[in-house]
């Protein structure tokens, strides 16, 4: 495996009861890579991501953070480490103010920021996802736009050295996922790692320097994008046969 | 009026003890999904503890709750080290299995306080137990209005805790979403622990404070359970504010079905149960769920 990869995964399955969800996955992860995961329902790419922030353990396989193995951790071990994931749906704390769903990530993530340097953190990521407006509305009044946003605020208050992205566009109108895409280089030039799932393939194809394609549990492709999206074995998986 | 001001007076007295055995039981249960059936076995404990503080050290009874507060925090952070593996948190729902080992807990307890202290009923005569003062002309017992103090003190303490601190932000957190509390690097097993022992301390505390207002046994806390049950579904289960209304409405229920109907002190424990039937048929959310059903109607 590539010594300067942020994140190496060998062998990854994971089995629920009858089902194999993962079949022996492997890839490798750059540094400053924006590595997009796409694959029909189903595929285990939700799987896939549960297992790199150790939400789940896996049946087999390992997971190398920067050379360090890192499956079956618990999950808030993992954050603490610098790996985030965000999920498709959201999970805010409703009844806290949008300022407090982020100061408690970034006091108890990979920063552990407390204090005066934590609201500084706090009112930064905020700004860099337009939720400064919003600082002090309670998460539960907000609207699916900003709680997309206030997921990827949580996620980045945490100081991450790796961002998994769940399917950040859904359900967004056509100019927020332009912001979104700007947000998720942004994100990118920063010095972050992407990883993101994305049902919406232009924004996929857009933003990614290489994509992986699941299907079915199996990894059935891997390469650029454009190399990708003509890869026979794809088009089946999309399209069928015909 | 004059009835008027002693039914609001000792509604308000009250309001506060509930508050403060009610606040024991929500804490744990918004953390960890299960329902505290011990609460009752702590409660005795604490008061059996303030009586031995009492009469072996001659503490007195609410200097020993700052004894008896740190104690049972510790108690509790033990108890779930030892078992709280079991009690995990499955799902939205309390597992049977962490209702029935809880419900064992409570037995051992009284069990153990039967061998330690006996049955025989115990209570702590003070020189101010038999006292009273008068507030806008209606005499009240110093004991009670201690208590109302003490409650208030401890869930200031609470309420600072979880608003102002990391440690509270962290146990709303994980309250409010155990899955996004995991993501921001909250320990969930470890505020677990302390959401367990937290609400220890406040049984524990509630019944040091209720040694000084009634006789006990190792049997004591059934119908005190019983109450905080009650507010915590009127409270909406989880909201700090909510469990304080909970605890009012109970108080006030209580007083002034005992004031102004025929109904008897001796069925004043059904009141409660009534209660918490009315609230599970008619608002299973909790009041506050009802207001802000009742607010976006009025927004309509």
């Amino acid at each position: 495996m590539p010594a300067d990869a942020v994140i190496s995964v060998r062998g990854i399955s994971k089995r629920f009861g009858g089902l194999l969800a993962l079949a022996f996955i492997d890839f490798d992860v750059m540094p400053g890579d924006i590595f997009g995961i796409i694959g029909p329902n189903g595929a285990g790419k939700t799987t896939l991501f549960s297992c790199l922030v150790g939400a789940v353990e896996p049946t087999s396989g390992e997971i190398r953070f920067r050379g360090e193995r890192i499956e079956g951790l618990p999950n808030h071990a993992v954050v603490k480490r610098g790996v985030v994931r965000t999920h498709q749906i959201v999970r805010p704390f409703r009844e806290m103010t949008v300022m407090e769903n982020v100061a408690v990530a970034a006091h108890f993530g990979a920063g552990r920021r407390r204090g005066a340097d934590a609201a500084r953190r706090v009112r930064d990521v905020l700004g860099r996802t337009g939720l400064a407006a919003e600082a002090h509305a309670l998460a539960g009044t907000l609207t699916i736009g900003q709680l997309k946003r206030l997921e990827i605020a949580r996620a980045l208050a945490t100081e991450p050295q790796v961002i998994c992205l769940d399917e950040v566009m859904g359900g967004l109108n056509p100019a927020e996922i332009v912001g979104a895409m700007s947000l998720i280089r942004s994100i990118r030039d920063s010095g972050v790692t992407v990883l993101m799932i994305e049902h919406h393939v232009h924004a996929v194809v857009g933003l990614s320097n290489r994509i992986l394609v699941l299907n079915f549990g199996q990894k059935i492709a891997e390469g650029p994008p454009q190399a990708v999206l003509k890869d026979p074995a794809v088009i089946t998986a999309y399209l069928g046969d015909n | 009026m004059q009835q008027l001001v002693s039914v609001t007076l000792s509604a308000l007295l009250a309001a506060g003890l509930y508050a403060t055995m009610a606040y024991g039981l929500a804490v744990i249960y918004g953390v960890m999904r299960i329902i505290n059936l011990a609460h009752a076995g702590f409660m005795m404990l604490g008061a059996y503890v303030t009586f031995t503080l009492f009469s072996r050290f001659s503490l007195d009874p609410f200097i020993g709750l700052v004894v008896v507060g740190p104690l049972f925090f510790f108690f509790g952070v033990v108890l779930y080290r030892a078992v709280g593996k079991s009690m995990a948190r499955s799902g939205a729902t309390p597992s049977i299995e962490s209702l029935l080992l809880l419900f064992g807990v409570w037995l051992v307890l009284q069990n153990l306080a039967y061998v330690i202290w006996t049955g025989d009923t115990q209570s702590i005569l003070t020189s101010y137990t038999m006292k009273s003062i008068e507030i806008f002309g209606v005499h009240v017992g110093v004991p009670s209005v201690f208590v109302f103090l003490a409650s208030a003190a401890s869930l200031i303490f609470l309420n600072v805790l979880l608003k102002r601190t990391y440690l509270g932000k962290a146990i709303r957190a994980v309250t409010q979403n155990r899955d996004a509390a995991l993501l921001s690097g909250v320990d969930a097993d470890r505020i677990s622990a302390t959401a367990f022992g937290l609400g220890t301390a406040f049984a524990g505390i509630a019944g040091g404070m209720l040694s000084t207002l009634m006789a006990f046994t190792p049997d004591f806390g059934r119908s005190f359970l019983l109450k905080a049950f009650c507010i915590i579904v009127l409270g909406g289960m989880e909201s700090v504010t909510g469990v304080a209304l909970g605890a009012l409405v109970l108080a006030v229920l209580e007083n002034v079905l005992g004031a102004y109907t025929p109904v008897p002190t001796s069925l004043q424990d059904a009141v409660s149960f009534a209660l918490l039937f009315v609230a599970l048929v008619a608002f299973p959310q909790g009041l506050p769920a009802l207001f802000a059903r009742f607010e976006r109607k009025a927004i309509r």
